[in-house]
């Protein structure tokens, strides 16, 4: 690492903008309009600073060659907005049961359940919205059993998800007639009833282990939204493959709004819904 | 690319019990099978012409996938090799696989990637260069700039300067002002070394 | 005003696209690989989007080739375009790929300003 005599960059020239907006879109997908310019440069100097880096060419060149990809992901948290709450990205809930639970009800045999896989769980809002959504939103359900597992890495987090206990901000985005229905008020916060704890099954995976994602098979979609934005090339293909082994064929993978499984793998077919862009496992391996 | 030793195949080589499974999965009928039994065979070298020998016949996207991913798993200069050689076919995305695997091998690439680019086939050169791309590699600019000393063909030039684009440092300049002059008749090199040379002015 | 999709993985290529169509008063989107292209193609046709004109299309890309992406675009339920497929490859059997996998023409790189406007306008039946 240099050590510089000179003050550390105080701002990114339109060179250095164009060379990072770049390298960011290959690595993550996300794409930063020039309107976002004092957003962006604003970040990256914070970074430049906090890496111990004395300009962008340092910088960037620690992103290209780390190998543990620590400060990618300390990046792309700066640069993401990645607050997790109740009904986030719901057009892909909303998705779910208008189109996709549809198509595969329309080729499951009775009695098969549904498997739904939400990774990573975090503190477990994008689980229990699934579970919502099906109680309310989707009039088959009477007719099927549905298997909600959600999965994390990290135990922390996995029990907090059990534990159900939000903040006011997690759920301002809930129809208020589910907040009534399913919370019960606990001082500022809310808890979520036992009737939808119960519904969910937490589980610990490491995506990156593959003896571990091995247990899940037979799964008929799956939620994988702003995860994979973190890894490398490599990690997200393999990622990737997982996934295409853990759904049926037919299967569904929802990744988040700014990912794109077009950097990622071409094994996934795209199918186009009035509410969303999601990915399938093809029916007949071609 | 390193494998985790918790995520990898057995190492050992392969019994002849097990072998011959293996052998019958690659031939099942549910392509669901022989992708599994593709993926059993990383991580070992005796395996890279089994894993050749299905990718010829293979159609399913999914075990070929599978199959590549194998051979890049697999350490050893025989793996590398059988995975530099897709970029000889004619099939578009084995080619295309192929190099996005090995963009993420750097220590195996480096030993060979100085023969690809300059490769009597202009077609190789261009993907060599393609490999560069987002290699981990410190000698990456080294190489494209001796490259372009001595290249002829100005697609493989253009290849080269899209690379310097993200990577290169002041050290390119003199290199890339002279490839312009030589190429000063084809618009394309112009506006890539002109764009080049912006950024590498300013952040020199 | 004639919407054009350019298909590259070289940034710069597309750099130097995007400037000679834009100069002519198109307006153009990017895409940096054939699945890219494919969502793009298929999110341009959502309800009060502009669908595409024409695709500019290269040939070796990572995830989905240039032959591919026009092979799922023809088969695909929406408004179709003509599609330019431009390429380093320059024998004759390529020709023949391109055609059959759903270009309406074919051009070597690296292209050139003047020719590849001509092509362009030809493509989108705009008489000189």
């Amino acid at each position: 690492m240099n050590v510089s005599a000179e003050a550390p960059t105080s701002n990114i020239s339109a060179e250095d903008f164009e060379r990072f907006r770049e390298y960011f879109y290959r690595r993550s997908g996300i794409h930063f309009e020039s309107t976002k310019r004092y957003f962006v440069d604003k970040r990256l100097i914070d970074r430049i600073q906090a890496a111990g880096c004395a300009d962008f060419r340092e910088y960037f060149s620690l992103l290209r060659f780390e190998t543990s990809g620590r400060e990618w992901q300390r990046l792309v948290n700066e640069m993401t907005v990645n607050e997790t709450y109740f009904m986030r990205e719901h057009y892909q809930f909303d998705c779910m049961v208008q189109s996709m639970l549809p198509e595969l009800v329309a080729r499951k045999p009775r009695g098969e359940p549904m498997r739904i896989w939400i990774m990573p769980s975090s503190s477990g809002e994008e689980a229990y919205t699934v579970a919502m959504y099906l109680l309310e939103r989707w009039p088959e359900l009477a007719r099927w059993d549905v298997e909600i597992v959600s999965s994390d890495i990290d135990t922390r987090i996995l029990a907090q998800a059990e534990a159900g206990l939000y903040s006011p901000r997690a759920v301002h985005q809930l129809p208020a007639a589910w907040l009534q229905k399913y919370f019960t008020r606990e001082g500022e916060n809310w808890r979520i009833n036992r009737s939808l704890r119960e519904v969910v099954a937490f589980t610990r995976v490491n995506l990156n282990e593959r003896a571990e994602v091995a247990a899940y098979r037979n799964y008929d979609l799956v939620f994988c939204r702003n995860l994979l934005i973190y890894f490398d090339d490599t990690s997200r293909r393999r990622a990737a493959e997982a996934f295409y082994d853990v759904l049926r064929p037919g299967g569904f993978i929802c990744l988040g709004h700014s990912e794109s499984m077009s950097r990622i793998s071409s094994l996934f077919a795209i199918r186009k819904f009035a509410q969303a862009i999601v990915y399938q496992k093809p029916l007949e391996q071609a | 690319m390193p494998l985790n030793k918790s995520t990898g195949m057995p190492s050992a080589s392969i019994p002849e019990v097990a072998r011959a499974t293996v052998l019958a999965g690659l031939q099942a009928a549910d392509p669901a099978l022989r992708r599994s039994a593709a993926q059993t065979l990383a991580g070992q070298p005796e395996a890279v012409p089994v894993i050749l020998d299905a990718l010829e016949r293979e159609s399913s996207l999914a075990v070929r996938t599978a199959l590549l991913d194998s051979l890049a798993a697999t350490p050893g200069d025989e793996a590398v090799q059988a995975l530099a050689g897709c970029l000889r076919s004619e099939d578009a995305w084995l080619r295309n696989a192929a190099i996005d695997l090995l963009r993420g091998m750097p220590e195996q690439v480096a030993p060979v990637i100085a023969h690809m680019l300059i490769d009597p086939e202009t077609d190789i050169r261009i993907l060599a260069v393609g490999i560069l791309d987002t290699l981990r590699h410190a000698r990456v600019e080294d190489w494209l700039l001796q490259l372009i000393d001595a290249e002829t063909d100005v697609n493989v030039c253009g290849a080269a300067l899209e690379v310097l684009t993200t990577i290169g440092t002041s050290a390119a300049i003199g290199q890339v002002t002279t490839l312009m002059r030589r190429f000063a008749d084809e618009p394309y090199i112009t506006f890539a070394g002109r764009l080049l040379l912006n950024r590498l002015g300013r952040s020199a | 005003m004639k919407h054009i999709l350019i298909v590259d993985d070289a940034a710069t290529v597309r750099l130097y696209e995007r400037a000679i169509f834009e100069d002519a008063g198109y307006t153009v989107r990017e895409a940096s690989n054939g699945l890219e292209a494919m969502e793009t193609a298929l999110a341009a046709c959502a309800e009060g989007q502009q669908p595409f004109d024409l695709y500019v299309v290269d040939v070796n890309m990572p995830q989905m080739d240039g032959y591919s992406f026009l092979r799922a675009l023809r088969q695909h339920d929406i408004p179709q375009a003509p599609a330019i497929m431009v390429s380093t490859e320059a024998q004759e059997c390529d020709r023949r790929k391109a055609f059959e996998a759903g270009a309406n023409l074919y051009i070597v790189k690296p292209a050139r300003p003047v020719p590849l406007l001509r092509n362009v306008k030809l493509m989108l039946g705009e008489t000189q």
